[in-house]
């Protein structure tokens, strides 16, 4: 059991430095959690440490072992004891849980090296049980949540520190989990912590930090602004995070009496109105139907019902017709299902509105570029400019490109699936306001959120769902997160239990 | 605690070295093949045993006319590799579009222009069933097009008996084949025409920047309300009919319309798209791309040939050339995500 160093590591990527001079100690038996925006460096200093980028200055030390942080690579990392779990989890999706599970160790084999399947999914079986996901191990893991996703992925990391003591860094493992879920790893995380691991986690979710954290480092623009034990409460640390003091958030506009037209009628199994200038959050449980709402009326998914916009009916499964009648769709998975990877900025801002720069000989592509600028600015989009690679950003300013994409054009109905996912609480606080000011010109947005003090924060009213129905409505005045909370926590069927 | 160990004055040096390496090895990729062409030229023409040969006029111009099948087929199978399908069938595509264009002007009479329409036509509706199957139907690309290419050779033996068509075949067509305007052969001034307009359609248009988005990612693409079926159906009717420009390319240069001919094309465009995805936009399937990694090939072939090579390691060096482009752009890749 060996206490990790991190001394003076530096990074840079192009011209722009992501890292500067970053130190911290991470303790065994302790969780030490590290904080910080969007680009601030966290996911940065992760890949370092796990060899996965290569650092320009610093030393790296776990017990008597120091090394050059430069000269890191996977193997050191591994034969010290650290293990990871990063934002984008490395899993195998094609896979099955039980596989994935023991990805990079063994399989329990009987002589000539047939795989004895039946013990190897009972093995997993038992880590499953472990940490309360209640699945089939020979599920592939594409057949899962990706909450479910997320957890055998710690699952995999937790189990196999087990084996050796050491230190465990988790990046960001809450990102795509809904809160009541991030508890049952709270609690896994705080039994590692106290057989004797070192754990380092990376969040954004300021509340957990409070939940798990025995001590804890701000970055800010790849500086440690603050590292110590957890003593400082959530303000101070978003004040740290944000600096400035730019992370406070203005409260909800509480005039909700003048809302606008109904500009969006749903009717089925949710029944829903939308009225210009309001914003309606669905809750409920994964699974609860949320995110299929939003799909059905998007067309990208099956819909029960019909839906109309400005009165005129939206045929079912026709994307290009619910975005011709001012609808606009931001998935919950950004990169894979919102963003162009492969391209730049521009490209995916103009993704819905290419067509209007068309010239007679082509695509007047300066006319678009003058744009892009123009829209980065208005959307508080940060990058060094509209022809960066789209994946170079950080995960908070993807976001505002996806919803910058659609607010610029006509949209009118937006539907927004965890518009804040995996964003610090800054990005997240101008999310808010983009949404804001998007219906305060008379757009209407319905929210799909986990994040129940988003809800409260952004939305006029709140459906809870379960099993694809309403199951209770909190009207202007009566948002409040602990009330869905709870409202979704009794909505889920008895027989669920503690499953996710 | 705080940040007070920093080794602040060793940073930036390190930092600025590094960034040149990085920009270094950026552009090292994306000029590795044109640099390599350059390399292939500059040999043959100072080695004793090649430089009198190789640099002849005579021999530039067969090498350039003699690429200009191959390039058209190249370039019209970049089209549905940029929206992530394969097209294993432009070779044959090629192939029976030349006996279509010279049994249409040897057998029915049909002149010139009409007869080489046809062949585009029928290019564009093989490109077509290709593009339903793969499209609407869903059937996966590399065996639709490997499954139609297999029909299209079983047709031409059937339509052909196995025999040339030599008689009948427009002068005017064999001119443009065999002929030269400024010192250039005239299939290069098809194959530029038909690369400087696939490298406009992608590159300039609307229609092209929707190409790009659905090769990036078909889930988002759908999500912004663009008809992938029809896309992606549109490329392959696009490359039906670039393959029926390359059939009536063929019966020009050869004079004739050989049914053993075009087929052994496929790989070998395929190949070029590869390679060309490798240099200039590495990463990205691009037309200026292949049309070096074409050149590359056919110097370096044409001068181990003058060298008095055996022909046997012309496969040998197409194949290698091939494995080491990808591996090494493969490299390149790897080294920017860790180091850059």
């Amino acid at each position: 059991m060996s206490e990790l160093r991190v001394e003076g590591v530096a990074k840079a990527f192009a011209e722009v430095p992501a890292l500067s001079g970053v130190s911290f100690h991470a303790r065994p038996g302790r969780v030490h959690c590290l904080l910080g925006g969007n680009g601030s460096g966290k996911s940065t200093l992760v890949k370092v440490l796990a060899g996965v980028h290569r650092a320009d200055a610093g030393t790296v030390s776990v017990g008597a072992a120091a090394v050059e942080a430069a000269a890191i690579d996977p193997d050191w990392s591994r034969t010290r004891g650290l293990w990871f779990v990063h934002q984008d989890l490395a899993v195998f999706p094609m896979l099955s849980v039980a596989e994935n599970l023991a990805a990079g160790r063994d399989y329990v084999t009987a002589a000539g090296g047939r795989i004895r399947w039946r013990r190897f999914n009972d093995r997993a079986r038992e880590i499953l049980e472990r940490f309360h996901l209640d699945v089939d191990p020979r599920l592939p893991l594409a057949a899962l949540r990706p909450a479910q996703r997320t957890m055998v992925a710690v699952a995999r990391a937790l189990h196999a520190s087990e084996a050796a003591t050491g230190t465990l860094v988790l990046d960001e493992p809450t990102s795509a989990l809904p809160h009541d879920e991030a508890r049952f790893l709270m609690d896994a995380i705080r039994r590692c912590a106290a057989d004797g691991h070192g754990i380092v986690f990376v969040t954004h979710r300021l509340d957990e930090v409070a939940q798990v954290a025995d001590d804890v480092t701000v970055l800010r623009d790849g500086r440690v602004v603050a590292s110590g034990p957890a003593t400082l409460d959530r303000a101070e640390l978003a004040e740290l995070i944000v600096g400035g003091g730019a992370a406070a958030e203005p409260a909800r506009p509480t005039a909700t009496g003048a809302r606008g037209p109904a500009i969006l009628e749903l009717r089925g199994p949710v029944e829903l109105t939308l009225h210009a200038g309001e914003v309606v959050g669905l809750a409920g449980r994964l699974g609860s139907g949320r995110s299929r709402v939003l799909r059905g009326i998007f067309g990208a998914g099956p819909r029960a019902g019909e839906v109309r916009v400005g009165g005129q009916p939206i045929p079912p499964g026709d994307v290009a017709a619910a975005i011709a009648a001012g609808v606009a769709f931001v998935p919950e998975d950004r990169d894979g299902e919102g963003l162009f990877g492969a391209l730049g900025v521009r490209e995916n801002l103009s993704a819905v509105d290419v067509s209007r720069f068309r010239a007679s000989w082509g695509l007047d592509q300066r006319r678009e570029g003058a744009a892009a600028t123009q829209t980065m600015r208005s959307f508080l989009v940060r990058a060094v400019s509209e022809r960066q690679p789209i994946m170079t950003l950080s995960g908070g300013n993807r976001q505002k490109v996806l919803l910058a994409r659609w607010l610029r054009g006509a949209a009118r109905v937006l539907l927004l699936d965890e518009p804040t996912q995996g964003v610090d609480v800054g990005a997240r606080a101008e999310i808010h306001r983009l949404i804001r000011d998007a219906v305060a010109e008379g757009a209407g947005a319905i929210v799909v959120s986990s994040d129940h003090e988003e809800l409260e924060h952004l939305c006029d009213r709140v459906l809870v769902l379960a099993d694809g129905r309403v199951v209770a409505e909190l009207g202007p005045g009566d948002v409040d997160a602990v009330r869905i909370s709870h409202l979704t926590l009794d909505a889920a069927p008895a027989a669920a239990g503690a499953r996710i | 605690m705080t940040s007070d160990s920093m080794p602040a004055a060793e940073a930036p040096v390190r930092t600025a070295s590094r960034i040149d390496r990085a920009r270094l090895l950026g552009l090292l990729e994306r000029f590795a093949l044109p640099l390599l062409l350059v390399l292939v030229i500059v040999v043959f023409s100072t080695l004793p045993a090649t430089s009198s040969t190789f640099t002849s006029p005579e021999n530039i111009r067969n090498v350039l006319g003699d690429q200009a099948v191959l390039g058209v087929l190249a370039i019209a199978s970049i089209l549905p590799l940029v929206v992530g399908h394969f097209d294993l069938s432009v070779g044959a595509q090629a192939s029976i579009t030349q006996i279509a264009v010279a049994a249409a002007m040897s057998r029915y009479g049909i002149p010139m222009v009409p007869a080489v329409l046809i062949g585009i036509a029928m290019g564009a509706a093989i490109g077509l069933v290709n593009g339903v199957l793969v499209a609407k139907v869903r059937v996966n690309a590399l065996i639709t097009t490997l499954g139609v290419a297999t029909v299209i050779a079983g047709l031409i033996s059937l339509y052909t008996k196995g025999t040339t068509i030599v008689s009948g075949i427009s002068h005017d067509l064999i001119n443009l084949g065999q002929g030269e305007w400024l010192g250039i052969p005239r299939t290069t001034f098809f194959l530029a025409a038909v690369a400087l307009l696939v490298a406009y359609v992608l590159g300039a248009t609307v229609y092209g920047r929707r190409l790009r988005l659905v090769g990036s990612n078909p889930a988002a693409a759908q999500l912004v309300g663009l008809r992938l079926d029809r896309l992606v159906l549109s490329t392959f009717v696009f490359t039906g009919a670039l393959a029926g420009v390359a059939g009536a390319l063929l019966v020009a240069r050869n004079g004739n319309a050989n049914p053993a001919s075009g087929n052994e094309y496929t790989l070998l465009a395929v190949a070029a798209a590869f390679l060309g995805a490798t240099s200039i936009r590495p990463g990205q399937f691009n037309v200026l791309g292949t049309l070096v990694a074409i050149f590359f090939l056919a110097f370096s072939v044409n001068g181990l040939n003058l060298a008095g090579v055996e022909p046997w390691i012309n496969d040998v060096f197409n194949g290698t050339a091939l494995v080491v482009a990808v591996g090494l752009s493969a490299v390149f890749a790897r080294q920017r995500q860790r180091g850059a």
